[in-house]
């Protein structure tokens, strides 16, 4: 039975099933963390939402002032590519997503989202929080879906390095706080620190999300190959709102952010 | 018709419990109670809820844990039978006993299934097997409270 269901999908109708059926427990499970924010928000003084209502504007302020600057470098960047015939870059939208389930096991990294078949959610669809790439959608249901993360030991995802554009594979060690780096010979430009991004290569994930740092490199003794930790961006086992990513590729979502 | 229900209640809640989100720092120590009340029906009612209701609810944990299905089911099988060979004697054991008894078997659950998802090429940490354990044996004495409740009350 493990192995037929290892190395076949016949169970994925039964599987289906039974994420829909979960479903439910799931959102019973969540009602004490619904009453701790509940609770955490009512005692919370009026003084001290003021203050972070304030903070919030100041920061929206910077961010909206750093925005236009983006946008009149994408403007710069899109002139200089068509003046080299190159193509055009993807613009990217996205969706704001909240977790309405995450897997209780440590060996199988999934959550679920409350977004479905009905938002436009496909299966492969990239997923991130605010620090970074979190993972990709596995299963869609009519109004949910589950996404396999990143730290899963089944995930892999190509990236680059930011400092110097060498390219890689940061897989998942069923660990929330590590990513490894494999293949990478004893003399590649690598340094504890380096910050990791998307590669865009495989055209699953969209180029240029931070993916991670450089935690630490070791070098495996009678090994040509040096082993690179890596400390995801997102906070994986963390984040309660996250964005799903629709390239201008997905024909789905074009140019529109919620 | 009302020992099923409070079966099935039971399990439901043991659901819930097991699906509550918790931070990666408190995973290891969170305590399989889908396990547990498996553990506590079969030592107090083995003739009815046997070996057959362990493979049932060891394919539903398959199924919310997503692992390979069967995996779970044979684990609780393994798991279930010294509960149901041995549940003449552990109801006449106090609770301390039976928490020991728990214990142990939880590590044995514990290592076991490591070993089979190591099988799988799964990354596992043995460094983590005592933490669910412990927790485990720490809820039991109120799951075992309410299980000789339903027990005596049923007499």
């Amino acid at each position: 039975m493990m192995t037929i269901h290892y190395y076949t999908n016949w169970f994925s109708s039964i599987e289906k099933f039974a994420d829909r059926s979960i479903r439910p427990f799931y959102w019973v499970a969540n009602i004490p963390s619904r009453i701790g924010e509940w609770a955490d928000l009512s005692s919370t003084d009026r003084s001290v939402i003021e203050k972070e209502n304030l903070r919030l504007k100041q920061e929206s302020l910077i961010y909206r002032g750093q925005l236009q600057r983006m946008a009149e470098l994408a403007a710069e960047n899109l002139r200089l590519r068509l003046l080299l015939n190159a193509t055009e870059l993807l613009t990217d939208s996205i969706l704001v997503t909240e977790v309405i389930g995450v897997s209780p096991s440590s060996k199988s990294h999934t959550l679920s989202i409350d977004r479905g078949l009905k938002d436009g959610v496909y299966v492969g669809q990239p997923i991130l929080d605010a620090e970074g790439l979190m993972g990709q959608i596995i299963s869609v249901f009519e109004n949910h879906s589950v996404a396999l993360l990143i730290t899963d030991n089944t995930h892999a995802i190509p990236v680059q390095v930011l400092r110097n554009g060498m390219r890689s594979i940061a897989e998942g060690t069923s660990d929330y706080n590590n990513l490894q780096l494999r293949f990478l010979s004893t003399t590649a430009d690598i340094r504890v620190g380096d910050e990791l991004v998307s590669s865009g290569l495989g055209g699953r994930f969209p180029p240029g999300y931070p993916v991670g740092s450089v935690l630490s490199i070791g070098k495996i003794p009678g090994e040509n190959f040096i082993e690179v930790n890596v400390r995801p961006a997102a906070e994986i086992d963390r984040s309660k709102h996250l964005l799903l990513v629709f390239t201008s590729q997905d024909g789905s979502r074009n140019g529109n952010s919620q | 018709m009302r020992y099923a229900l409070t079966v099935i209640f039971s399990l439901m809640l043991a659901l819930v419990l097991q699906l509550i989100p918790v931070s990666a720092d408190w995973l290891p120590w969170k305590p399989n109670f889908l396990l547990l009340m498996v553990i506590g029906w079969v030592i107090f009612k083995p003739s009815q809820w046997g070996i057959g209701f362990a493979a049932s609810v060891g394919l539903l944990a398959d199924l919310v844990f997503r692992s390979p299905l069967g995996l779970h089911v044979f684990l609780f099988v393994f798991i279930g039978a010294a509960p149901y060979l041995l549940s003449g004697w552990l109801i006449y054991f106090n609770v301390i006993h039976r928490c020991f008894f728990v214990f142990i078997l939880i590590i044995f659950s514990e290592l076991l299934g490591n070993f089979m998802y190591s099988v799988w090429g799964v990354p596992v940490d043995y460094r983590d097997v005592p933490w669910g354990a412990i927790s485990s044996a720490v809820i039991w004495p109120f799951m075992d409270k309410f299980l000789v409740n339903v027990h005596n009350n049923r007499r």
